[in-house]
């Protein structure tokens, strides 16, 4: 199964893109279900936007753009492999995606926290 | 119906469900870099209020760029999930529902964001 990844670096990388995805469709479910506080007028979105400010949804936040990040580019690499591409190339690129997705989460993580 | 086993797409339909999931992830990390950059990394406390989201979604660049993107991101988490119950081997029947009941929630889910924007932008 997909989500035993003992063995290779890549099938690591393939579990990894697969819980990132999950993770990702349940945020993309409870973001559509909040949206629907913007029903509620000004009063209740801006108390809403103030409570998404919080430390702690902020920092949920850097985590859900690292996963974001990770998915993204994991994802351009399994398509170049799909298609036959980079094959040699493909733990490099995975280490990379883990880079950036790193890099990307410190980035926003502290514009974020920072205000 | 008599379920015929173990789930057997084919491999041309395979192929352009893998194609669908490949091109909808392509374009999902280029709108997602923008939707982040222009809901989250431009606006002062890195999210819209009431006013803001209003006058933003009354570009009409905009309402086709996030109405786009919801139907990109739908398409592509849900050929994900998809992807991921495939590989449990479902019977076709049970290939059949969750094609079903993915479909209509992935209409739902765009319905329902179409619907919630026009409601904002009136």
């Amino acid at each position: 199964m997909w989500f035993r990844a003992e063995g290779s670096v890549g099938r690591w990388g393939f579990m990894l893109h697969r819980l990132t995805g999950l993770a990702l469709s349940l945020y993309l479910g409870v973001h559509l279900v909040l949206l629907n506080q913007l029903r509620a007028g000004p009063g209740a979105w801006d108390a809403f936007v103030r409570l998404m400010r919080s430390p702690l949804i902020l920092a949920l936040d850097a985590l859900l753009l690292g996963a974001a990040a990770f998915h993204g580019f994991n994802g351009l690499r399994l398509t170049l492999l799909g298609l036959g591409w980079a094959v040699r190339w493909q733990k490099v690129m995975l280490w990379a995606s883990v880079a950036l997705a790193v890099a990307f989460t410190a980035w926003f993580g502290t514009r974020m926290i920072s205000g | 119906m008599k379920d015929q086993g173990p789930m057997q797409s084919g491999p041309r339909r395979g192929m352009l469900v893998w194609a669908l999931q490949a091109i909808s992830g392509v374009l999902l990390v280029a709108a997602i870099a923008l939707h982040w950059f222009a809901q989250h990394l431009v606006v002062e406390g890195g999210l819209r209020d009431y006013s803001q989201v209003v006058s933003y979604l009354r570009e009409p660049l905009v309402l086709a760029l996030e109405t786009s993107f919801l139907v990109v991101v739908t398409t592509h988490a849900l050929l994900g999930l998809r992807a991921i119950l495939m590989d449990l081997g479902p019977t076709k029947r049970v290939e059949r529902l969750l094609n079903l009941g993915l479909g209509l929630a992935g209409i739902g889910a765009v319905v329902y964001g179409i619907e919630l924007t026009l409601e904002l932008v009136r």
